[in-house]
């Protein structure tokens, strides 16, 4: 019995090992641009005995921030915009857009963001982009930004740069979900659940190893002295 | 080792460069026609450590994939050029543009820069120049005999002389599509990139552009109690990641005295 304990102790300390890890991922991204952060549970399966850890991608909404600045774009609700990235179509919610060489709308990596006629070029010198997506440079309507969201977010996959990959076909946002320009969207984190997460983790984790040590104790009495005579 | 220590020590790095871009914004509260810049950062590479896997065979239940982040990098730097308060001079040659543009002036190897820091003054040959001695494009010279300086709103530069008023001329501005791609090259000045646009010129109070005021600069746009708010932000992230290392780290002891 206490072997099997010291197996089921060993995966309970590398299950918190990756929460740490993953929490110290949500600090550092505490001041990135529509981050969302990452929730890391833990399930027991009938009759096991270590949590099974579960994942998931906590996409409530960030608070908008206004920055005066007319290329930066926040979701005001469910969705993503869509970025047309060489290995193909990645969605983001960091809208804080430039320009590339061509005039077109790009991500901070130079991939562009996509409307419904595919890249937006903009030639002009007032760009408005309305709540629905409609791009208009001087007044005129260029294109419509595409919006779009997944029936299942909880097999998106991050992929760094702030983007996600879906394995399924995207389908339209919520008809409540708004474009805002001149804003930017912040981490969806609070940094002082953080703090208490970190502690309660360092706190788990020791407690385990005093089990395994406890458990290691017993084994130890088990296999030197049981049966000794004398 | 574990690898939560160098996702925390990117964040620290992170916000680190967060301050010194709020101390650059706050060392230039006072710089005529500056324009605040803000940092944006955006996540790295995820690890997947775990694919998305069934856990119960009988029921099929799945739980998705558990991927491990590994930290934070700097995206871009951009410059917000929302306009700045205006601050009365009364200095007939202080002019400060109320709305989209500006000024282009000239630097001594002949290329064109950009600036709405509208403290002009005149050369030797009576030429409208920047606090920096470069000349105004299109150039406005006044006559020597000028009594007063009159700038509409519009642009139009008037002089009275001894005999009566006389146009000099019209100081046209500039405007950029996407203005925080302008690259920003010291001295108020900034330059066109690929970023920016080409310059699309124009007169003042035309479509898009702003008015000129005159005897009135424009103000930094740094709110001074906005970049204390972000500073102390900063400076907490940079504890609370400081702190991440530091559970890491004693996780690790904790590890390591397992066999005693």
């Amino acid at each position: 019995m206490p072997l099997r304990g010291i197996v089921n102790t060993a995966r309970t300390l590398s299950y918190y090992t990756r929460l740490q890890e993953l929490t110290a991922n949500n600090l550092a991204n505490v001041s990135s641009d529509a981050y969302k952060r990452d929730r890391l549970t833990a399930r027991s399966l009938e009759g096991g005995g270590h949590p099974v850890p579960v994942q998931q991608v906590d996409l409530t909404q960030g608070t908008l921030r206004e920055t005066g600045r007319p290329l930066d774009i926040a979701i005001d609700g469910a969705g993503f915009l869509v970025v047309g990235t060489a290995a193909g179509e990645r969605l983001t919610r960091a809208g804080s857009l430039q320009l590339d060489a061509a005039g077109r709308l790009t991500d901070h990596h130079g991939d562009p963001i996509l409307g419904e006629k595919g890249p937006i070029a903009i030639s002009g010198a007032q760009l408005e982009i309305r709540g629905d997506g409609t791009v208009l440079v001087d007044g005129a309507e260029v294109d419509r930004l595409r919006l779009v969201t997944v029936p299942d977010p909880t097999r998106l996959l991050k992929e760094g740069y702030g983007r996600f990959v879906s394995d399924e076909a995207t389908v339209p946002p919520p008809p409540a979900t708004r474009l805002r320009q001149h804003a930017v969207e912040d981490a969806n984190i609070d940094p002082m659940t953080g703090m208490v997460d970190l502690v309660m983790i360092q706190r788990a984790y020791t407690a385990n190893v005093d089990a395994l040590r406890a458990m290691d104790g017993l084994l130890s009495t088990i296999t030197n002295d049981v049966g000794r005579v004398g | 080792m574990n690898p939560g220590l160098r996702t925390s020590a990117s964040g620290m790095l992170a916000q680190q460069k967060m301050v010194d871009v709020i101390a650059n914004n706050l060392a230039n509260v006072n710089t005529t026609g500056f324009k605040r810049s803000r940092v944006s950062f955006e996540d790295v590479l995820y690890e997947t450590v775990q694919g998305p896997r069934t856990v119960n065979a009988q029921s099929g239940e799945t739980v998705s994939a558990v991927q491990i982040g590994k930290g934070v990098r700097l995206a871009a730097i951009t410059r917000i050029h929302g306009q700045g308060a205006a601050e009365v001079t009364q200095r007939p040659l202080d002019l400060a543009i109320e709305g989209e543009g500006f000024f282009q002036v000239q630097r001594p190897d002949g290329t064109l820069a950009y600036t709405r820091d509208g403290t002009f003054t005149l050369s030797d040959s009576g030429s409208m120049v920047t606090a920096n001695g470069y000349l105004l494009v299109p150039g406005i010279t006044l006559p020597p005999d000028v009594s007063a300086v009159t700038v509409s709103p519009s642009g139009v530069v008037t002089a009275d002389t001894g005999g009566g008023s006389l146009e000099l001329g019209r100081i046209e501005l500039a405007r950029f599509v996407n203005p925080s791609g302008l690259l920003s090259v010291g001295e108020n000045l900034y330059t066109e990139t690929v970023a920016s646009g080409t310059p699309i010129v124009g007169t003042a109070q035309e479509e898009g552009f702003g008015r000129l005021l005159q005897g009135v600069l424009e103000a930094s746009n740094v709110e001074i109690v906005q970049e204390m708010t972000d500073m102390i932000a900063a400076q907490r992230a940079y504890e609370i990641n400081a702190k991440a290392i530091r559970a890491g780290e004693e996780m690790m002891q904790v590890a390591n005295e397992i066999i005693r």
